[in-house]
């Protein structure tokens, strides 16, 4: 690089501070050993930042074990509640058909309910599971049953027309039935 | 490169080293310590590896200059949120300017001084690498992390408004710091 006139001041003035701040620079020794000795030294394990996180973190986990811990109970009774159990499962799907949804289920909650509050823990398990399984099937048989109440709409006189085809076999007069009408009124 | 090997570089460029660190920490010399030192670890503890891209002293003074620019935004949000420790800080900085005041012999050197603090950032940086550092435009602008074009631009304007504070300040020293006695001057 060319050191024209003021450049060379310019270095010239540089080069004086390089020398000041070489005078003064500190032995690379020293600040070397005192870069190890930080390099070697272990890491502050405890930030308080970091602490209160983790403290806050821990609380929220504590308080939501404790409350799905009290939750439970009382949603365990309310599915006691609502689930039907009856002893006799097919009789439970005949009563299904002739009664209305609504009576049977009140009647079978009512039943479970009082029959897990008499039996015991591990029985009356088994029963809800079993009371819910029978919803399940209850519940996939209505909607098995179920019917459009727009369905007879559908239904016309001429539905044997569109639903019925000619035969191969038929002779032609009986083929030209199903033409339209302006090409029969043409053969009459 | 092995430890050993690369300490004894690390020992024949550390002059270099910690004027580029002072530069980068605006002349504070305790800082500058500081950063030298925190890139000290950071080699030793293999944050810091020289992958031979460059050469060894680019690759620790891009290094340095980061590790200074990181310092100093810690620093600056430490005061921003003590108060109190800015006002030490102030006065830390009073004690360091009285300090280096003793090495700034001359008065020429402490208006050179103040010109070159009042340049921007990396104006202050590109003329210092090519003028203290006798670095190349292009190794300069490896350590600034810019182009070669825009290193020199910053080297270009550096100087001409270093020239043009050091002429508004009158030095008189029998230094003309004026372009008009060198036209041949580019």
């Amino acid at each position: 690089m060319d050191l024209i006139g003021d450049d060379q001041s310019i270095r010239a003035l540089f080069s004086e501070l390089k020398f000041v701040d070489e005078t003064t620079a500190p032995g690379f020794t020293a600040t070397w050993h005192r870069a190890q000795a930080r390099s070697l030294q272990p890491r502050r394990a405890f930030k308080l930042s970091f602490a209160a996180a983790t403290a806050l973190l821990v609380l929220g986990l504590v308080t939501m074990a404790i409350w799905s811990n009290r939750s439970k109970p009382a949603a365990n009774v309310s599915a006691y509640a609502t689930v039907p159990a009856s002893k006799d499962f097919k009789a439970t799907v005949s009563k299904k058909e002739s009664q209305p949804v609504d009576k049977q289920e009140n009647r079978t909650s009512e039943a479970t309910a009082v029959k897990v509050r008499r039996s015991g823990s591990v029985a009356s398990r088994r029963a809800i599971e079993m009371a819910g399984t029978r919803k399940v099937f209850n519940d996939a048989k209505t909607i098995e049953s179920w019917q459009s109440p727009t369905a007879s709409l559908l239904s016309s006189p001429s539905d044997d027309l569109f639903k019925s085809l000619p035969q191969l076999n038929e002779n032609a007069n009986g083929m030209k039935s199903f033409l339209p009408g302006r090409a029969n009124d043409k053969e009459k | 490169m092995e430890i050993t090997e690369l300490k004894a570089e690390l020992e024949r460029l550390h002059s270099a080293s910690f004027g580029w660190a002072l530069s980068c920490c605006r002349r504070d010399r305790s800082e500058a310590e500081e950063v030298l030192q925190t890139v000290y670890v950071k080699i030793l503890e293999g944050k810091a590896r020289f992958g031979g891209e460059s050469s060894l002293k680019t690759w620790l003074f891009a290094v340095i200059r980061k590790t200074a620019a990181t310092e100093y935004r810690r620093r600056l949000l430490r005061s921003l949120r003590l108060t109190g420790e800015a006002e030490d800080s102030n006065e830390q900085l009073a004690a360091h300017e009285t300090q280096s005041a003793t090495f700034e012999r001359s008065e020429i050197q402490e208006h050179f001084q103040k010109a070159l603090k009042s340049l921007p950032r990396r104006q202050r940086e590109a003329l210092h690498l090519v003028f203290y550092e006798d670095l190349s435009l292009r190794e300069a602008a490896d350590v600034m992390g810019v182009s070669i074009g825009s290193a020199r631009q910053h080297y270009e304007r550096g100087k001409k408004r270093l020239r043009e504070s050091l002429a508004t300040m009158e030095l008189g020293y029998g230094l003309n710091w004026g372009r008009s006695e060198h036209p041949s001057a580019v």
